[in-house]
């Protein structure tokens, strides 16, 4: 009998709950997609540039199951107010509580099932089309990509089953220790938050204090080293809670002070706001941080990802080495804006590579020349042939131009004549230097192309700063790839935290609105007010996160020295991300309108 | 039509459910008029149909057929905003379960009917300070509902529903949550408006008490207006008599 009850309360709100379980199936569903990708080794193991992503893989995971858990933890909140009134009717029916916190755990754990298992086939939909979407979005091609994996649909269930579980428990004590009374009212008690204002100035002050300690934390990471990240995790959380508490309050409270709440719904938005701001502040700062998080994976994944071209010239002294150059690869350079190019014959003999010095007389071997710190480029240099049979003869890239194929070998720099009656297998190398990389990228990588099937080198070692180029996009590519994936994946959650976490509130708007609707608040009053109240939560924790990541950003200044930056085109990332958030805000929108805006004719 | 109506219902129907549900006639051939600065009082039993009427006159809820005339306004041919402006410029309320906004304070709550038809501040501090006057609420003004007993929570609201100064101040049960005590201060106090201010007063009410404080009484039964009983010189004991003696033979 009970049991029907509960199916019927459900019935009624059948809609709330789809909103629901959309939400816990998107989230399983991104949660499987990434777990599919981190814990895929086959997959892992065949894209070497992915592999050396994998600390930022565990990274990822860690904070997609934090994440996780807060955005069930909101979920369950949303549901347990959907019910509590319902359950509380049941108790005052005589219901016992064993039997009614049966019902909760139950009704808990079945709508999570579910969820869980819907969001994993939607997860195994997603890997196949969506992932495959975005890496070709990036012009990545990955290996190994497939898209049913049964270690990662085990991790799905078991962390959402779990978490399934351990949401029930809390229901059913959440349940069964409140009060029947307070159940039924759970709607209508609004605490007035206090207002203490030295108190608060206090809070402001030290909620200043902490972010800055964080933000310069972040700035300092170079000193600090790793500590930074922990350091700023808890100052920027603690001074992101403190100053929500102690300045939005008093805005508000100074606002509701002015004529201007006195204009038509103001004064009532400001109230809304008073009292519902204090119960977020909490989840506020969560959503700021999250937030922060998001949008930062985002900007610096596609940050190196488009800036790698610019600090290309600084992985080598040549753009491409080629051996013994054929007629087609001749064709070839003709089409490149050459800046440099010399050509060395080399006779190897067993663990030695001769070379002419003649050859280097005619054409010195040109190297890089950095500035003092030694992280600028400032041109390129020739040392005496002396000089640089002590140290040139010793740099990266003079050694790497003998082909490491044939094991290991020591280069040597012999005089004309020597040189002649040196035996060894005898070949030419051709080094080349274009005078703009990105203009003639696409010949280097024909060229490139040529060479690597003619001549095979290690898969590790790269030769000139097209093969570099290639290499670290992979790598970063790989990089903005779960930027962009994480970060999407964080922006769905978080919002619909949000979103979870304002609908909550719903049950009880509904009341106040349709009290508005008696008095005599036209229907177009009361969107634009619902529309303000809802943007002004979602504005809060976006502007927070916003600064957040700028300041954020500083902690990436190491490793993207110039000419790279951390802030280089942030600009067209933070608009993607904000449009996406946007577009949560209008979902949430929508959706409250539809639950509290009271119809024309009365019920 | 004189000027002096302010209220004029003429065959009033309301059929609720729709023509393939189940339907129930809740009001057959409504026809009643209410006078500038008339108390009236709709006793019925429960169920006869009061809180339906009400909601007609109000514009809450839409008629199945007639007319209704409330201060000029042929209130059946509104629409949307005109609805909406129309309940927030000629009509107060009073609901029995208070109906205030416990998110905003009682001079907020009672500010807002102003603040909605756009009043400069200084007109609306005047407006509220006058209104808590007469309901002797002033030292309440900075609290939240959640602060104010039942009958601290009515003044407040009588206070938001008169503060416009509305051509008819509606009460659907307004003394129905609060003690004996409480509900004759309201009663007293609607009383007092009613006369000082000319403000016509429509109450429904099932309660003879209440009702024993208005000018004229329509029953209702059935949706039906079944008799009517008018005060004229008595005393409010003689009046509540009457009211008494109509009820046993009304319900019989
Ligand atoms: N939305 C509705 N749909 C269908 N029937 C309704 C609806 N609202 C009211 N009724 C019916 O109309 C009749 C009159 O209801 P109304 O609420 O007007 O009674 P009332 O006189 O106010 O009673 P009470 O004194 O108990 O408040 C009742 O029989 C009721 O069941
Ligand atoms: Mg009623």
């Amino acid at each position: 009998m009970l049991g029907k009850l509960a199916l019927a309360g459900i019935k009624n709100r059948r809609r709330d709950y789809l909103v629901l379980l959309a939400g816990l199936t998107m989230s399983a569903a991104i949660f499987y997609m990434f777990a599919n990708l981190a814990t895929n080794q086959a997959f892992i193991k065949a894209n070497a540039a992915i592999r050396s992503a994998n600390i930022i893989f565990g990274f990822g995971a860690v904070l997609l199951i934090i994440i996780t858990v807060v955005y069930l933890m909101y979920a369950n909140s949303f549901l347990l107010s959907m019910r509590q009134h319902d359950y509380g009717l049941f108790m005052m029916l005589g219901a016992t509580r064993k039997r009614v916190g049966q019902l909760v755990f139950l009704e808990t754990l079945i709508l999570g099932t579910v969820a869980t298992a819907i969001g994993i086939g939607l997860g195994l939909l997603m890997s196949k089309f969506l992932v495959g979407f975005l890496l070709d979005l990036l012009g990545l091609h990955l290996a190994h990509l497939t898209s049913f994996y049964v270690p990662a649909i085990l991790a799905t269930a078991v962390l959402y089953v779990g978490l399934f579980i351990l949401a029930s428990v809390f229901n059913l004590f959440r349940l069964t220790r409140t009060t029947v009374l307070k159940l039924l009212h759970s709607d209508s008690e609004a605490n007035q938050p206090q207002v203490k204002p030295g108190r608060q100035f206090i809070q402001a002050i030290l909620g200043i204090l902490s972010l800055a300690v964080g933000y310069w934390a972040l700035a300092n990471i170079k000193m600090l080293m790793i500590s930074a990240i922990p350091v700023a995790l808890v100052t920027i959380t603690i001074g992101t809670y403190l100053l929500f508490k102690a300045t939005i309050l008093m805005v508000i409270r100074q606002l509701r002070r002015t004529a201007w709440s006195k204009k038509h719904l103001n004064g009532f938005l400001l109230g809304q706001l008073n009292f519902r701001v204090y119960n977020y502040t909490r989840m506020l700062t969560i959503v700021s941080l999250l937030f922060a998080m998001a949008l930062g994976a985002i900007t610096v994944g596609s940050g190196y990802h488009r800036q790698l071209p610019r600090v290309v010239d600084h992985f080598s002294g040549y753009s491409v080495a080629l051996h013994n150059v054929s007629g087609k690869e001749e064709k070839l350079i003709d089409q490149l804006h050459v800046a440099h190019q010399a050509t060395y014959t080399q006779k190897r003999q067993g663990k030695v590579v001769a070379y002419n010095a003649d050859e280097f007389e005619r054409q010195p071997f040109e190297q890089q020349r950095f500035s003092k710190n030694g992280q600028k480029l400032i041109g390129y240099d020739t040392q005496s042939l002396k000089a640089f049979k002590k140290s040139g003869i010793k740099e990266m890239d003079f050694m790497a131009l003998a082909l490491t194929s044939a094991g290991p070998y020591a280069p040597q720099i012999l005089s004309a004549s020597q040189f002649k009656q040196q035996k060894g297998t005898k070949m030419t190398v051709t080094v080349i230097r274009v005078t703009n990389f990105t203009r003639d990228m696409a010949v280097l990588k024909k060229l490139n192309k040529i060479e690597t099937s003619r001549f095979a080198q290690p898969s590790y070692m790269t030769v000139g700063s097209y093969q570099s180029f290639e290499m670290m996009t992979g790598f970063f590519g790989g990089f903005e790839f779960i930027g962009y994936f994480l970060g999407i994946a964080f922006l769905a959650m978080l919002a619909s935290c949000l979103m979870f976490k304002i609908l909550s509130g719903a049950p009880g708007d509904k009341q106040r609105y349709r009290m508005l609707f008696k008095i005599g608040v036209r229907q177009s009053k009361m969107r634009q007010g619902i529309a303000k109240e809802i943007g002004i939560l979602f504005l809060i924790p976006g502007i927070m996160g916003v600064i957040d990541v700028l300041f954020g950003l500083q902690m990436f200044k190491p490793l993207m020295a110039s000419p790279m930056s951390p802030y280089l085109g942030i600009g067209s990332t933070f608009l993607i991300f904000i449009g996406l958030y946007v577009i949560y805000y209008f979902i949430t929108l929508a959706l409250y309108w539809r639950i509290v805006l009271p119809q024309a004719t009365n019920d | 039509m004189t000027t002096n109506t302010v209220v004029s219902v003429n065959g009033l129907e309301k059929t609720y459910g729709k023509a393939n549900e189940r339907q129930y006639r809740a009001l057959k051939d409504i026809n009643l008029t209410v006078e500038q600065g008339e108390f009236v009082g709709i006793m019925g039993a429960s169920g006869s149909g009061k809180t339906t009427l009400l909601n007609m006159l109000s514009t809450l809820d839409v008629p199945t057929s007639g007319d209704v005339v409330v201060n000029g306004h042929d209130v059946t041919q509104m629409r949307g905003n005109q609805l909406a402006d129309f309940r927030a410029q000629e009509v107060g309320f009073i609901f029995q379960d208070f109906n205030l906004l416990e998110s905003l304070t009682a001079e907020e709550n009672i500010g807002l009917p102003l603040a909605l038809q756009g009043t400069a501040s200084q007109v609306m501090d005047q407006a509220i300070y006058e209104v808590a006057a007469t309901l002797s609420i002033s030292d309440l003004l900075q609290k939240y509902p959640s602060e104010l007993s039942g009958g601290q929570k009515q003044r407040v609201a009588a206070a938001r529903a008169i503060v416009h100064h509305p051509a008819i101040l509606m009460g659907d049960e307004p003394t129905g949550a609060l003690d004996s005590t409480s509900a004759r201060e309201l009663l007293d106090l609607l009383t007092t408006i009613n006369r000082e201010q000319a403000m016509s007063v429509l109450l429904v009410t099932h309660d003879p008490f209440s009702a024993s404080f208005c000018q004229r009484i329509l029953f209702i039964k059935d949706g039906e207006i079944g008799s009517e009983l008018r005060r004229g010189d008595q005393d409010r004991r003689e009046f509540y008599q009457e009211i008494l003696n109509e009820l046993g033979t009304f319900n019989e």
